[in-house]
């Protein structure tokens, strides 16, 4: 359930002109429009580094719907400028029918120019899906319910949040203890802070988890299941995100609490994610190609025991 | 309890099958009240404390909850398993509805139409959904929670044969659905030999004591409780089930005084002393047991929420009418008084899952947010009591039909 990954900088194609970002007035557009949804945050551009790790995040996205296609859409004109070459799925991958033409339907053909152009996607399950397509190759579970993986400073964990069975609490543990890697990052399906109306915060998987998670210096937590996107203020020095509208979208679903610090409700969304040395800088892109929150958090420099007394959640974050 | 919903061994046995039994106060039999149903009106209480607590303080109820889980729902209610094998052992005996196995071929015929239909129902209503990852509680609908039934069953039908049809319907589903829960998780051979060897240990040991005429009941809970325990729990099985082996063994009565009957001051037999003993302790587990396992969240219902009343509210009483129907046509004889309407009624009884479906989706499903939403379809089966009032009334069955 751990794999190493070499790949990452010589796969594809580097940009040969300086990084960029998006152009000046196109900022200016976005900025007023943040201002006009209540995201807040001034828009951080990608360093766009050329040995960076750099990664999308989508979540309960399989409903083979326009939609879906659309925001697939966007994700792929996206990497033109911003050469991702690996995808999380944060659960629901799949909606309704699990076999193997929603396989194609609900994923892989919105997500062609993806696929083709070599990106990876690895997938946790949410409570739609199938737990036997945890087998589909393009998912690249290798067959487990939950696994880790890593790629030079970064290491991820997806996990079965569905079934949160005592095996695999003992191998997460186990698993972030021998973690050596600067960032650790954590996807499951069910979060355990959100303020979406709908579903809001998992508490019961709460209190088992974030005990571990501070204890092992779990730097970034990603989650779904909530069809809205939200970014959490630092819990316990931890930095948790909702990001479950690639595919469906509740509008207006998120009841904002003192714990929100940005959220996006009015349209599909999916996130791009760049890892540079000890800083990561996100970006949450609605269907239509607008960023409607972007940031940028530093790994804690700190042992896991420095991490669990932080109890306060100091933010780190770079905005 | 009414007089109306007591037995009497003497009434039992010289009655037809399933006629209703004699109301007796006297002899053996005392008062309808058994550890058992008394238990069943402090089991609400800890649903009640659990509700409000996890509605309210979520995150100390879970700790609280998931620190108490294990000593409860794996060590605590071997207990009340133990008083339902109690009930179902002295069922067998001379004067018990169970005596006899050719009393019980229609009942489990009614079950086994029981189970096909509810977790048929469960699968079909989860598959409409698209909730997949829901399929591994398929095992839930099968619970039946006989206490409720019983009590239910006295208002609706008092002394109508339909009772004990109803009480032994429901036993075999609970047997039914146990047996299930056993084969859900099988260990790897190794542990599962070294289980079997223990229970090999529990049994031997149960029959040395009963030889040697023992007639206190802690070495049988003790020492062959423990190792029959051990040997579930490394097996893979769940050792909820520890004493259900070995409960058989107990030195009991010679004849049965009727299910959920308290037995009188003169019953001295291991077993009866064993029920007197876990009277509280069996209340204090069951208080915990809804403190631990019913605090789910109100605010959200789920699919998991209404996937497992749908299944024994629509499923079994259609599995039970057809199964029964079935069984008469390929030869076993109907019940007097209980035609399709009372079959129809039973079955609606029987949707209450409450506590049993509570152990049964815990047994099922790791901790989580789907074992959540389970819990609250478990919960929700309540509304199965009133619908069985409600459609009695209708169908003019039972006390209605008067």
């Amino acid at each position: 359930m751990r794999r190493d990954d070499e790949e990452s900088s010589t796969m594809y194609p580097r940009p040969t002109r300086r990084p960029r970002g998006i152009p000046v007035q196109l900022t200016i557009l976005l900025v007023l429009a943040s201002a006009v949804w209540g995201v807040g945050a001034q828009q951080v551009t990608f360093p766009n580094a050329p040995k960076s790790v750099k990664f999308g995040v989508i979540g309960d996205s399989g409903t083979g719907g326009q939609e879906q296609f659309d925001a697939a859409k966007e994700m792929a004109q996206a990497r033109a400028m911003f050469a991702f070459d690996r995808v999380i799925m944060l659960g629901d991958n799949i909606y309704g029918g699990q076999g193997p033409k929603d396989l194609v339907n609900k994923f892989a053909k919105p997500y062609k120019p993806l696929l083709d152009a070599g990106v990876k996607f690895y997938a946790s399950l949410g409570n739609h899906d199938d737990p036997a397509n945890r087998a589909y190759p393009l998912w690249n579970m290798g067959g487990e319910r939950y696994y880790s993986f890593s790629t030079q400073n970064v290491r991820f964990f997806a996990l079965d949040s569905s079934q949160l069975d005592d095996k695999q609490l003992a191998w997460l543990e186990d698993s972030l203890k021998n973690a050596h890697e600067e960032w650790k990052i954590c996807y499951f399906h069910h979060p355990i802070y959100s303020n979406g109306g709908r579903h809001g915060s998992s508490v019961d998987l709460r209190v088992v988890l974030e005990p571990i998670f501070v204890a092992h210096g779990v730097n970034v937590v990603f989650a779904g299941h909530d069809h809205i996107y939200e970014r959490l203020t630092p819990q316990k020095g931890i930095y948790y995100f909702v990001e479950g509208a690639s595919g469906q979208l509740r509008k207006g679903d998120t009841k904002r609490s003192s714990t929100t610090a940005a959220s996006f409700d009015s349209d599909l969304s999916f996130m791009l994610v760049e890892v540079a040395g000890d800083q990561m800088t996100f970006q949450a892109i609605s269907r239509k190609g607008q960023v409607v929150d972007s940031g940028t958090i530093r790994a804690h420099p700190r042992s896991p025991v420095a991490a669990a007394s932080d109890a306060a959640g100091a933010s780190t974050l770079g905005f | 309890m009414s007089d109306s919903s007591t037995h009497s061994a003497a009434g039992q046995a010289g009655a037809a099958l399933f006629s209703p039994p004699v109301t007796s106060r006297k002899g053996m039999a005392g008062r309808a009240s058994s550890v058992l149903l008394d238990s069943l009106f402090i089991l609400p209480f800890g649903c009640a404390v659990a509700l409000l607590w996890a509605n309210t303080l979520p995150e100390s109820y879970y700790i609280f909850a998931h620190a108490l889980a294990f000593p409860v729902n794996e060590i605590g209610i071997v207990l009340f398993f133990a008083l339902m094998t109690k009930q179902v052992v002295e069922a067998t005996l001379p004067g018990g509805v169970l005596h006899t196995w050719r009393r019980a071929a229609l009942p489990v015929a009614a079950a086994c139409g029981g189970v096909v239909g509810s977790i048929g129902v469960y699968l079909l209503f989860l598959y409409f959904l698209g909730e997949p990852m829901l399929r591994q509680t398929w095992v839930v609908p099968c619970a039946i929670d006989i206490a409720v039934c019983y009590l239910v069953a006295g208002v609706i039908f008092g002394r109508h044969p339909a009772l004990p049809f109803l009480l032994l319907l429901a036993i075999f589903s609970d047997a039914i659905g146990l047996a299930l829960i056993a084969t859900l998780h099988p260990a790897d051979p190794g542990h599962l030999a070294l289980g079997a060897a223990l229970m090999v240990a529990a049994l031997a040991s149960a029959v040395g004591l009963r030889r040697r005429r023992f007639t206190t009941f802690w070495p049988y809970l003790l020492v062959c409780g423990t190792l029959s325990w051990l040997g579930l729990y490394i097996g893979g099985v769940h050792p909820a089930l520890a004493l259900v082996p070995v409960v058989p063994f107990l030195p009991h009565a010679t004849r049965d005084a009727g299910l959920f009957v308290e037995p009188t001051p003169q019953a001295q037999d291991a077993l009866t002393r064993f029920e007197r003993w876990s009277k509280w302790p069996v209340h204090a587990v069951l208080f915990m047991f809804g403190v631990v396992n019913a605090g789910v969240p109100l605010f959200s219902l789920e699919a998991g929420s209404w996937a497992v009343p749908v299944a024994t509210i629509v499923g079994r009483p259609l599995g039970v009418v057809a199964a029964t129907e079935l069984a008469i046509a390929a030869g076993l004889k109907r019940i007097k008084g209980v035609g399709w309407r009372e079959l129809l009624v039973i079955g609606c009884t029987t949707s209450v899952g409450l506590a049993v479906a509570l152990f049964f989706a815990t047994a099922a499903m790791p901790f989580g947010p789907l074992l959540l939403e389970t819990k609250m379809g478990a919960l929700l089966t309540v509304a199965g009591a009133g619908l069985a009032i409600g459609l009695a009334s209708v169908l003019r069955v039972g006390r209605f039909g008067k």
